[in-house]
């Protein structure tokens, strides 16, 4: 299917027709900061920071979401809205996290049936979703999808690509989800010849914006070899181990299941959790795997970069740059993965 | 305003590495980003002159001496101080954390740090890509824009209400150090937010308090905070719920608070490492103030006395108790 544009004084009809079948999410600002919030209309979205200070995650895998309820009488599956999520405004790098986050939660890779392993909560919630996605055509400092075979205008994971063009929005379906919304919406036409080449030069521009990628071939494995050694001391020895990095991640999605109970009744809630935090690995005996700080940051790097990639074949990062901006001692992962090819690279 | 010049840091840290004074020195070197300088821990002389200090320090690095359980504890440390972290090591040596014979206390002449914050307000949001610390003013320059806006626009709010900006215990000091330094805005923020209803200043301490995301920042680089194992970093019993609930954040913050009562620097370090942006300072002081006001205490500030809550004085304030 080809390209379509929609003006941009038609957002907000577009955004209530899209509205009509599905709740709506895009980048909103709530006090202050921006992050994806439910919207109705098209004032209430907020595009003016390039990358959201959340990451969209949370709307389909909730920082707290009750699983169960439970009283005297029994377990009730936990209370769920059946409406289709749409969202839009999606950077290229949020998309993509939400494909890496489907092969945990979702089992979007390919293995036997039995071994299967799929979240109900994700999956009813992901599966019927439709992304729109938005390129970059001013990325940030912080920004290096381009490390990971990201880019300003990759567009995995979406259903539909958005460009920000002026006072158009040119829209391209990617999936045949795409082809169908874009094809039912009313409020879009049909795309020109210069709204084509304009788009591709955008793109070219966009790219041409970013710095030089980190060459991370092997890194996997240099990082296994690596794991025993002092570096990470040197690495870690700024970490005050908080959680903002996790939390601000687009791809971390540890968690947690609690009781929240009173009484006869209660309910089951998963949280997300950090490794970064002591208790992450506290085990009944009192004894804790990963009691230093530098073993909490090595579990983060090796998650990202090394275990992940040797179960899916991708490293779990997408190049946000949120951690980047998030991190109170400024602990900038960029440098951390030069530092750790570097230290290979000696021969050490 | 008297600058430092950072090569009399380098000079002075040079120095305790090789008259052996020291095995380690904590200091600050420029950040990856042009907002945040990021903490530095120097062994060498080439290390040493790395070392910077201006308006992106806003660390306070003697968190460095409680983590992971004191790591420094046999050793000799170094670090560089802004007049609050100098009060932050005098309260954790009182606290029995630090052996003071062992830290060499490097006061700096500190104008103020910078909050994160105010400064993507002055510029709309837009990236920032570098930063010029001029002393009265701060250059801001990005991508198509350069802005010179006055120092105390884009100060910390800890720093706009500062009276100790120098160390008053160190060893070395950078320059003149100055005293106690009259400011008028000292308590300017506490009266207005006193000056609110019931009702208003609930629902002020709601909003904020309803954007937290539990990443525990603001403990984590908070001097003061040093419990071998929080109160939320326990499941049996789980004290408090671990949900972003406003409920369960409320909760955290207000014991926090409270745990610090008498024991918070005012440094500020807890606001500007906080990624949602909440006002975790207010109450933190107002809380500091109902203890200068009862137990005549100010937190840190004299290496030989003790803190409010482990002392008793027959002359203190007891109407809280006596109703």
């Amino acid at each position: 299917m080809n390209m379509v544009r929609l003006d941009k004084q038609n957002l907000d009809n577009f955004i209530r027709e899209l509205s009509a079948e599905y709740s709506v999410y895009a980048p909103g600002n709530t006090g202050g900061k921006t992050e994806f919030i439910p919207v109705e209309s098209g004032d209430e979205i907020d595009f003016s920071r390039t990358v959201t200070d959340m990451s969209p995650k949370g709307i389909f895998f909730p920082p707290a979401e009750v699983l169960f309820e439970y009283d005297k009488d029994g377990v009730r599956a936990a209370q769920t809205s059946h409406r289709p999520i749409a969202v839009f405004g999606m950077r290229s790098c949020d998309a993509r996290s939400l494909v890496m986050l489907d092969r945990v939660f979702g089992s979007a890779i390919q293995m036997p049936d039995d071994e299967k392993f799929q979240d109900p909560y994700w999956k009813e919630k992901y599966d019927s979703s439709l992304i729109f996605g938005f390129a970059c055509n001013e990325p940030l400092s912080t920004c290096f999808c381009n490390w990971f075979s990201g880019g300003p205008y990759n567009r995995d994971g979406m259903d539909v690509s958005v460009v920000d063009a002026g006072d158009v929005y040119l829209m391209e379906p990617v999936s045949d989800k795409g082809i169908e919304i874009i094809s039912k919406l009313s409020c879009l036409t049909d795309a020109s010849e210069e709204d084509k080449a304009l788009l591709e030069k955008m793109a070219s521009d966009a790219e041409s914006m970013m710095t030089a990628p980190l060459d991370v071939e092997g890194l996997g494995e240099r990082l296994t070899a690596l794991f025993d050694e002092s570096i990470w001391d040197e690495i870690s020895a700024k970490c005050v181990n908080c959680g903002a990095c996790t939390f601000s991640c687009p791809t971390c999605h540890c968690f947690d299941m609690q009781d929240e109970g009173k009484g006869e009744k209660g309910k089951r809630v998963r949280i997300w959790d950090s490794c970064m935090l002591p208790i992450f690995t506290m085990e009944a005996s009192g004894h804790n795997p990963r009691a230093l700080s530098r073993d909490r940051v090595r579990q983060r790097v090796m998650h990202k970069y090394s275990y992940y990639p040797e179960n899916y074949g991708e490293i779990l990062c997408t190049g946000c740059g949120r951690c980047v901006m998030v991190c109170p001692v400024n602990l900038d992962i960029r440098e951390v993965l030069k530092k750790f090819i570097a230290y290979n690279e000696q021969g050490k | 305003m008297k600058m430092i010049n950072p090569d009399d840091l380098s000079k002075a840290i040079k120095e305790l590495l090789t008259e052996k004074k020291i095995d380690l020195f904590i200091g600050w070197e420029k950040g990856s980003l042009p907002l945040s300088a990021t903490p530095l821990f120097i062994t060498s002389e080439d290390e040493a002159e790395r070392a910077v200090f201006d308006i992106t320090c806003g660390n306070n690095l003697s968190i460095y001496f409680t983590k992971d359980r004191k790591q420094f504890a046999d050793k000799k440390v170094g670090i560089a101080v802004k007049g609050c972290d100098a009060r932050s090591v005098v309260l954790n040596t009182l606290e029995k954390q630090i052996d003071r014979a062992n830290v060499v206390m490097v006061g700096v002449p500190c104008h103020g740090v910078l909050d994160k914050k105010k400064v993507l307000a002055k510029t709309d949001g837009r990236e920032v890509l570098e930063l010029i610390d001029n002393g009265d003013t701060v250059t801001l320059i990005g991508k198509g824009y350069e802005l010179s806006i006055d120092r105390s626009e884009i100060l910390s709010s800890s720093c706009l209400a500062c009276i100790y900006p120098d160390a008053q215990e160190c060893d070395i000091f950078i320059g003149d150090a100055r005293a106690e330094v009259p400011n008028e805005n000292r308590l300017k923020e506490i009266k207005e937010f006193e000056a609110l209803s019931t009702e208003e200043r609930w629902a002020n301490t709601c909003a904020e308090y309803e954007k937290c995301i539990r990443c525990y920042a603001c403990r984590n680089v908070c001097p003061s905070c040093y419990c071998n194992v929080c109160f939320v970093d326990q499941n049996d019993p789980g004290w408090i719920g671990n949900t972003c609930e406003f409920t369960d954040s409320m909760i955290f913050h207000v014991i926090r608070n409270l745990h610090v009562a008498g024991r918070c620097v005012e440094c500020g370090a807890c606001e500007r490492a906080c990624p949602m942006d909440i006002n975790l300072l207010l109450l933190n002081r107002k809380v500091a103030m109902e203890v200068k006001d009862r137990f005549g205490d100010i937190a840190g500030l004299d290496i030989n006395g003790k803190p409010a809550m482990v002392d008793f004085k027959e002359d203190e304030k007891q109407d809280f108790i006596m109703g």
